[in-house]
């Protein structure tokens, strides 16, 4: 069977080639879209290649095109040595390559994990027999086998993107495209992926071209094409690409936290970094550890920022308990379909004060908890047993779910997904038109709403559908928001987003926290968390596992990882420096503040 | 979520029943239906009940699973009855004040619900109880293949239905979370008045049909990109095939009817 799969792969240099490529959405048509212009584009046969772009940027076109899914207006194409000039061509390339998608549940056509994957090889006109070894074979390969016989709506979100491997794999491709396949996924479901896409890659000989907006990833790959505007702006090695983090930057991408540390550094020392130098972790430790003992002698001004270092220091708890309980929950449990044999225990004996005017958060690997546990704090799950108040209010009493859920204005993951009225303002005076307030108050709510969450008054009257991803979030939480509850509960705010939607949208968050919001927040990005939070709560198999400041949770690497959780990188990186140098703080948790606080620890350090 | 959805209402087995052949078991309820339906006489309907009972012990599932299936359709059964029962000719066997009910109408009304009993009975067992909604989907395809000549998009439907299958629980989720999300923003799908209530629901449906748009344009390039371009050239993983319990099933399906239409005739009298 080895030797069969072999001997399809042909011996091509060239995978992949785009020259000179143009595409335009909705061509001749008023509405006309430019996606791409003038694309050129070389991916030798297995190499790994990553395509980098903001929402927007033309990359999922690019996926399309290289999938023959869409055909170029201008330009040569030639995929596997063949050029998608008419329908045979086509259908020949779409088999050379297999394309995994972003939402896992779009993808998937089979009422069991079994006729999923044999839908490609069907197409194919493959006999029976060839078929069914195919199948297990492609199973196997992605470790789903057990589940064979299941519907596929049972799976988790990554169990998914497996299953739309493997049915890429039955048909024994060339190539393999991710188009954002891992944007959905929470961060221990996306390394596992990556993972499973790397070894098919080493054992079936396969060119991967990653599409996506996740730097982790980006590093994986052996070249880097970074799309921005429909046009390549930049392409290289890794080392190449990010010696332009500023360029980066500047297109809505995010750089690898040590990176950006090193950056950060050599920009304070006057010591520019040299190409290729601060690429790994380590590399990105010496170039800082050697800029700092061995500095140049002109640094004049620089010292007083030794003051600025010192604000960095966590809270205590000791500020809170003076603070008012807004939220009081007392031994909460919860378990799903308690009656049948695959019941579910998904929280258990759960206590949690959440105070005026704090931001907590909750981590937690996929399942621990997290979802089950907001849901209970608006009334939509009844605690049983366990108690919990909202302002005072009993949520188990039915009379008062209404004003609960009044004072605790509740967002679930891509909130966008709700919007429902003709226009955005009728969308954001939905939850205050349910209160019954006077069209009078509703209009100010809305304009006040619209103004927090940064949506333009023209935007106001368009339809929520013609908007952005990233305007559509916020719309979604200005109808929250409108509704001015003294506590805002937000599921994963960023899921989905791009670095700049994110970095914009937690903007936005941060600035209601500064102006007394009570928040709390459910994330899978532990930089962020331990970047924007006072407390955080970790959920490990519905237990309350840690809770404590960003300091406090993230003191030990052990707890952390048994949680199912990874550290923050910035953290990472500072413990790394530590080693050299065991007096450098590492209770810090943004690369910026990091950077003026190696740079300050050094200054003292110096003088001393 | 969690939770997992039955879909229809299909209990998994291993019976005699369970391994036919789908399309045997489709034929076969569609002539038990017209046999129960056409046939009058006493002697002929003991004969299906006899089948239909047969029919439960060769499923293996619980009598009780089985007679629930005749629940939704209690309310015309007593109609169906009720109105038999009060008019016809004959003998008068009951009377009080207006009511009266003859022998005649009493022998009809209790044959229509033995009639429409065996009919309800018989499908629930051969089709929704013993066989998985995708294999009815290949089954019609299937019986329906010979239309294909006619140009009758007999592969497009079997595979619009497979995917209607494939997505009722996706959506059947969203809408839940749909729901809970409205309700966080002071939905209320429980009071008020019918208007109140659909408007409401106005809120659930327009997301969820976006959705299923977005989700339908999203599948169709995911086939194609699997390289999907109809039933042409198509080959099964699974294939429906005739076994030999098909053909002992077929044979006793036969004798019933023969049974059924020649005993009347043999024993006019019953």
């Amino acid at each position: 069977m080895e030797a069969r799969f072999e001997c399809e792969i042909d011996k091509i240099e060239t995978g992949v080639l785009l020259q000179d490529i143009s595409f335009t959405y909705d061509l001749g048509l008023p509405q006309e879209t430019k996606a791409l212009s003038n694309i050129n584009l070389e991916v030798r046969a297995g190499q790994h290649v990553a395509v980098l772009g903001h929402n927007g940027s033309g990359k999922s076109t690019l996926a399309h095109l290289i999938n023959a899914l869409l055909l170029p207006q201008e330009g040569n194409i030639v995929i596997f040595g063949r050029e998608p000039s008419d329908d045979e061509a086509i259908w020949e390339i779409r088999c050379r390559s297999g394309m995994v998608f972003q939402n896992p549940d779009n993808q998937i056509i089979g009422t069991t994990l079994e006729e999923d994957v044999a839908f490609g090889p069907e197409n194919l006109g493959l006999p029976q027999s060839e078929l069914r070894q195919r199948v297990d074979f492609a199973l196997e390969q992605v470790g789903l086998t057990e589940l064979a016989q299941r519907p596929p709506h049972t799976l988790s979100g990554g169990q998914k993107q497996k299953l739309a491997i493997a049915g890429i794999l039955a048909m024994e491709p060339s190539c393999l495209i991710l188009d954002e396949a891992t944007a959905m996924l929470d961060p221990a479901s996306r390394n596992d992926f990556m993972d499973l896409v790397l070894r098919l890659r080493a054992e079936r000989e396969l060119t991967v071209i990653n599409i996506t907006h996740n730097m982790e990833e980006v590093l994986l790959a052996d070249y880097i094409y970074v799309v921005h505007n429909g046009k390549i702006a930049l392409h290289g090695t890794a080392s190449d690409i990010f010696d332009q983090a500023e360029l980066i930057r500047s297109m809505g991408l995010d750089v690898p936290v040590h990176i950006e540390i090193a950056g950060e550094i050599a920009r304070l020392t006057g010591q520019p970094l040299q190409a290729a130098e601060a690429f790994s972790l380590v590399d990105a430790i010496q170039a800082v550890n050697c800029r700092l003992s061995d500095p140049p002698q002109a640094r004049s001004g620089l010292t007083k920022n030794r003051e600025a270092g010192q604000t960095f220091s966590p809270s205590t708890h000791d500020e809170f308990p003076e603070r008012k309980t807004l939220v009081r929950v007392r031994g909460l449990s919860y378990t799903y379909n308690p009656d049948l044999e695959q019941s579910v225990k998904a929280l258990s004996d759960l206590s949690l004060d959440i105070y005026e005017g704090e931001f907590l958060g909750i981590a937690g690997h996929s399942g621990s908890g997290k979802s089950t546990f907001i849901q209970h704090l608006n009334g939509l799950i009844r605690p049983e047993p366990g108690v919990v108040e909202v302002m005072g209010l009993d949520v188990s009493v039915k009379k008062n779910i209404r004003k609960v859920r009044e004072h605790l204005g509740l967002l679930f993951q891509y909130p966008e997904q709700q919007l429902f009225e003709e226009t955005v303002a009728a969308d954001i005076a939905f939850g205050p038109k349910q209160m019954g307030l006077s069209p009078a108050e509703i209009e100010l709510r809305v304009r006040e709403a619209a103004e927090l969450t940064g949506l333009e008054p023209a935007l106001l009257d368009r339809s929520p559908f013609d908007l952005s991803g990233g305007q559509m979030r916020r719309v979604a939480i200005a109808g929250i928001l409108a509704m001015k509850p003294d506590i805002l509960v937000l599921d994963e705010p960023t899921a989905g987003l791009d670095p700049a939607g994110r970095d914009e949208l937690l903007n936005y968050i941060q600035r209601l926290q500064e102006k007394g919001q009570t928040i709390v927040m459910i994330s899978h990005d532990m930089d962020q968390l331990a970047g924007l939070c006072d407390r955080i709560l970790v959920l490990k198999d519905g237990v309350k596992y840690l809770l404590g400041t960003p300091a406090e949770v993230f003191e030990t690497e052990e707890a952390i990882v048994s949680a199912g959780l990874a550290m923050p990188r910035t953290k990472i990186f500072l413990e790394q420096l530590s080693k050299i140098d065991p007096s450098i703080r590492t209770d810090i948790f943004t690369p910026k503040e990091a950077a003026r606080e190696l740079y300050c620890h050094y200054q003292a350090g110096g003088e001393a | 979520m969690g939770q997992q959805i039955v879909l229809g209402q299909y209990v998994p087995g291993s019976s005699f029943l369970h391994s036919l052949d789908p399309r045997t078991k489709l034929i076969s309820a569609i002539l038990l239906m017209i046999l129960s339906l056409s046939s009058m006489s006493a002697v002929s309907l003991s004969v299906l009940a006899l089948v239909v009972l047969g029919l439960m012990l060769l499923s293996r599932l619980k009598i009780g699973l089985i007679l629930r299936t005749i629940r939704p359709i209690m309310l015309l059964l007593l109609f169906a009855f009720l109105f038999n029962l009060f008019t016809g000719k004959g003998e008068i066997i009951f009377s009080y004040g207006y009511i009266v009910i003859r022998e005649d109408g009493l022998v009809r009304a209790i044959k229509i619900l033995v009639r429409l009993v065996l009919l309800v009975l018989s499908t629930s067992i051969l089709i929704t109880l013993t066989t998985t909604p995708i294999l009815i989907a290949d089954a019609i395809e299937s019986l329906l293949s010979p239309l294909k000549r006619l140009r009758f998009p007999v592969h497009e439907i079997s595979m619009m239905m497979s995917i209607a299958l494939r997505f009722i629980p996706t959506l059947l989720d969203e809408m839940q979370k749909i729901m809970k999300a409205q309700s966080s923003r002071g939905a209320d799908y429980d009071t008020g008045n019918a208007l109140k209530r659909a408007r409401g629901f106005v809120s659930i449906l327009v997301p969820l049909f976006i959705s299923s748009f977005r989700r339908a344009d999203d599948l169709a390039t995911a086939m194609e990109a699997r390289c999907y371009r109809g039933g042409k050239n198509r080959t099964r993983l699974k294939v429906i095939k005739y076994s030999r319990l098909d053909l002992l099933f077929a044979a006793m399906m036969i004798l019933t009817a023969v049974a059924v239409y020649a005993l009347p005739i043999v024993f006019p009298g019953l």
